[in-house]
């Protein structure tokens, strides 16, 4: 009984005991503000107990530059416990003077004061539609990271500057973060392709305060564009290893790649002689030389000379001479003409034959050059034979005429001194005006006389020897001194001259295609004027005689 | 330290930079004595050779706003650091021991206020709140040397800092003002009358010291977010700027 009634009046107690343990509320405390885009702003507070009544919460706000204690605008929009203040309530450069009363029937508490400034409550939510874009373009992936700004963040107009922070992870490495500034974009290459990635953005409004960070995003960039290069550079070994074949193959086949270069780089042709084989010259040998300057001659074959040869020269210093001779090509007053009969056995040069010739073209150093042999009548006998004969002087132009003026020369040529001689027909153009003077054009190596009929100009004739002093001494003609087996021609001068003297065994003819290079001739002529009346051979472009 | 010093003088060049093209446009002469490197001297040449033509207003604009950015986020570091070694438990639980001296000015509050201001106006505000701050950095810069703080001498140079983006920024300004317009150049007179000192005791001086960066804090966040909008106005034409 009595254990029942305890236990009835123990329960009836703690009945009464629950109900009375009522109290005023506990002192809420505010937890903070936030205000997201710099425009409205929010508090949220922690309430204390409630002293087991129901309690209301109300939160009081005073303001700078506001008079009067305002209460909160709105509880609801910013969830349980919270006071929401919209952009009539809100003032960015002023400190607010918050608290929260909690209230009940008992009593009410109040939390402490919290005064700030909103601009110190700017704290932005994260960034959202963060895409991430594995761009795997060659030569290298790269990550295209976009992010937009927190919604109703107004950056157009510049109230809000907003900053932001990305970072990036790789699947069991650490953060990397990255200051990305005000864009939105942000190109990342430092990336391994067919790793994973994490990626998170954050920002800040105006220097405020980080905003947490965004959704994770994640990446794996793909693998196959290592099979795109490696494609890549199976095409470049290929060209690469045929590049390097075709050169190899033109290396060796040398032929190929000098008929490429001679296809692509022509040679430059240097200056040739027609006729004229460069590797002559190389050979040394003089006859060869000669031959090559001069041309290939036909000259006949030579003959011999015998020594039943006679010869002799008529020199004659009339000008009778030269008006009869119906090719006369020549009007020079004094012409020193030599004539030089040979017999038709003179087939052969012989050094005796040549001699007894020259001497005798010797004998006419004479200015009246009066010489008659006395074979003059058996040069007429032999006169026809002078056409075969096989010399190599050449008469100058008058081919037709030549017994004509033999038999002139057999007259008193007293005055006429000039050298006859044959002539080919087929070694140069004669003009009809051309001197009458032959030229020695070649000596070869048998102490042939070869005789050019070149164009020689009466008038530059006429005028150096009137300049000079000279009779019919044309620049490049000498005059013939002696004819040995060894040589052809050597000029005499006249021994008077001391200097000719010494020219007499050292006479050097230049070779000259035209009558351009006076010089030695000039020399020559110079010096020994006295001589000129006698007879004299066009000199042959020069070697040297020894 | 270095970084400090190296941002110190990218900030005074580039403020005189816009200084020298402005002023140099009207009078044609006077170049700026300020520390100018090799390649800003080269900048400044070249854009001395097209300062005569019409700069537009949005490049001057956008580098004044990079400058009062710095200077707010100078401004806000300072709080921070006082705040680590001085708990605002006192301000905690009072109010501000008296009104910054610059709250006599009337300024936009909230966003939609501030995009009514016109463009003249807003510079007008600009250059006061800069104008009224000159004393008082000195007080303060005077102090941060002898003041019972830890952090003092980053304190100091962060204040002098402050001081050389504030004088430079006012210089351009005076000029690019004179580009918009009399309404602009108008300024208010906000004189400092807190005295040359802060206090006598600890506590005192560092609630007072702690009290002028905050209003500091303010007036250069009101300074950045007007030059801003006048920025985003001005280059309408680029709009990745905004």
């Amino acid at each position: 009984m009595r254990t029942h009634l305890s236990l009835a009046m123990l329960c009836v107690l703690s009945a009464a005991g629950v109900c009375s343990s009522t109290s005023a509320p506990g002192r809420p405390s505010l937890l903070g503000c936030r205000s997201p885009e710099k425009e409205t702003f929010s508090c949220w507070w922690e309430p204390g107990s409630d002293g087991g009544l129901p309690t209301e919460y109300r939160l009081f706000y005073m303001r700078e530059n506001l008079r009067g204690v305002h209460e909160c605008p709105d509880y609801v929009s910013a969830g349980k416990n919270s006071c929401f203040f919209d952009k009539e309530h809100t003032s960015i450069w002023a400190e607010y003077n918050l608290r929260v009363v909690a209230t009940n029937a008992l009593g009410n508490a109040s939390s402490d004061f919290l005064i700030n400034d909103v601009m110190k409550y700017v704290k932005p939510y994260p960034p959202v539609n963060v895409t991430v874009l594995a761009n795997s373009s060659t030569p290298s992936a790269y990550l295209q990271i976009q992010w937009k700004s927190p919604p109703n963040v107004d950056v157009k107009s510049g109230w809000v500057t907003a900053n932001y922070e990305l970072r990036i992870k790789q699947n069991g490495k650490e953060w990397k973060n990255v200051e990305t500034g005000a864009q939105n974009v942000l190109n990342l290459y430092s990336v391994d392709p067919g790793a994973s990635y994490m990626i998170q953005v954050r920002c800040k409004l105006d220097h405020g305060n980080w905003s947490e960070w965004s959704n994770t995003t994640f990446v794996k960039i793909p693998k196959h564009h290592q099979i795109e290069n490696r494609f890549w550079i199976l095409v470049f070994a290929f060209a690469l290893i045929t590049l390097l074949a075709t050169i190899c193959i033109l290396v060796l086949k040398r032929k190929l790649l000098l008929s490429l270069k001679q296809w692509f780089l022509p040679p430059v042709p240097g200056p040739m002689i027609r006729g004229v084989d460069v590797q002559l010259f190389k050979s040394g040998r003089p006859e060869d030389v000669v031959n090559a300057l001069i041309g290939n001659q036909n000259f006949p074959p030579m003959m011999p000379w015998t020594d039943q040869v006679e010869e002799y020269l008529l020199v004659s210093d009339s000008d009778a001479w030269q008006l009869t001779d119906p090719c006369k090509c020549h009007k020079k007053k004094e012409n020193l003409t030599i004539e030089l009969h040979l017999e038709s056995k003179i087939q052969h040069r012989k050094s005796t034959p040549g001699q007894n010739a020259w001497e005798k073209a010797e004998e006419s150093k004479d200015e009246t050059g009066d010489l008659e042999s006395s074979d003059v009548s058996q040069s007429e006998s032999n006169l026809s034979n002078m056409e075969p004969m096989k010399l190599l002087i050449e008469e100058q132009g008058c081919p037709s005429t030549e017994k004509a003026a033999l038999t002139n020369v057999i007259q008193p040529l007293t005055n006429t001194t000039y050298v006859e001689f044959q002539q080919r027909e087929n070694f140069w153009d004669i003009s009809p005006t051309q001197a009458e003077y032959s030229r020695v054009k070649e000596v070869n190596s048998e102490t042939i006389l070869i005789l050019n009929n070149e164009n020689i100009l009466p008038g530059s004739d006429v005028q150096e020897q009137e300049v000079n002093g000279e009779v019919n001494t044309p620049d490049d003609y000498s005059r013939v001194k002696e004819v040995n087996s060894d040589l052809v021609l050597l000029q005499k001068h006249d021994s008077n001259d001391s200097y000719c003297k010494k020219k007499e065994d050292h006479y050097t003819v230049s070779i000259s295609q035209r009558p351009t290079t006076p010089h030695e001739g000039d020399h020559s002529k110079g010096l020994c004027s006295e001589m000129v009346e006698s007879g004299y051979v066009d000199s042959v472009p020069g070697f040297s005689v020894k | 330290m270095d970084v400090k010093g190296s941002k110190k003088a990218k900030k005074a060049t580039g403020s005189s930079r816009t200084r020298n093209r402005l002023r140099n446009c009207e009078t044609g002469e006077k170049m700026a004595q300020r520390r100018i490197s090799g390649d800003r001297l080269f900048i400044t040449v070249v854009y001395l050779v097209a300062m005569c033509r019409a700069v537009p207003i949005g490049d001057l604009l956008d580098r004044a706003s990079q400058r009062s950015d710095k200077m707010h986020s100078l401004s806000t570091l300072l709080t921070q650091e006082m705040d680590t070694h001085f708990p605002p438990y006192g301000r905690m639980q009072m109010q501000r021991p008296a009104e910054c001296h610059t709250s006599a000015l009337q300024t936009p509050n909230d966003k939609e206020q501030a995009l009514q201001v016109s463009n003249s106006d807003l510079m007008s505000l600009v250059r006061s709140l800069l104008q009224a701050w000159v004393d008082p950095l000195v007080i303060l810069s005077n102090s941060a040397i002898t003041l019972p703080h830890p952090a003092k001498s980053s304190i100091s140079s962060r204040i002098q800092e402050l001081q050389e983006h504030s004088k430079s920024l006012a210089d351009g300004l005076d000029i690019l003002s004179g580009k918009m317009g009399p309404d602009a150049q108008a300024t208010s007179s906000l004189p400092y009358t807190g005295g040359t000192d802060l206090g006598q005791d600890r506590v005192t001086i560092l609630n007072k010291f702690a009290f002028l960066l905050s209003c500091l804090r303010r007036d250069s966040h009101k300074i950045d977010s007007f030059l801003k909008v006048l920025r985003c106005r001005a280059v309408k034409l680029q709009p990745e700027l905004c």
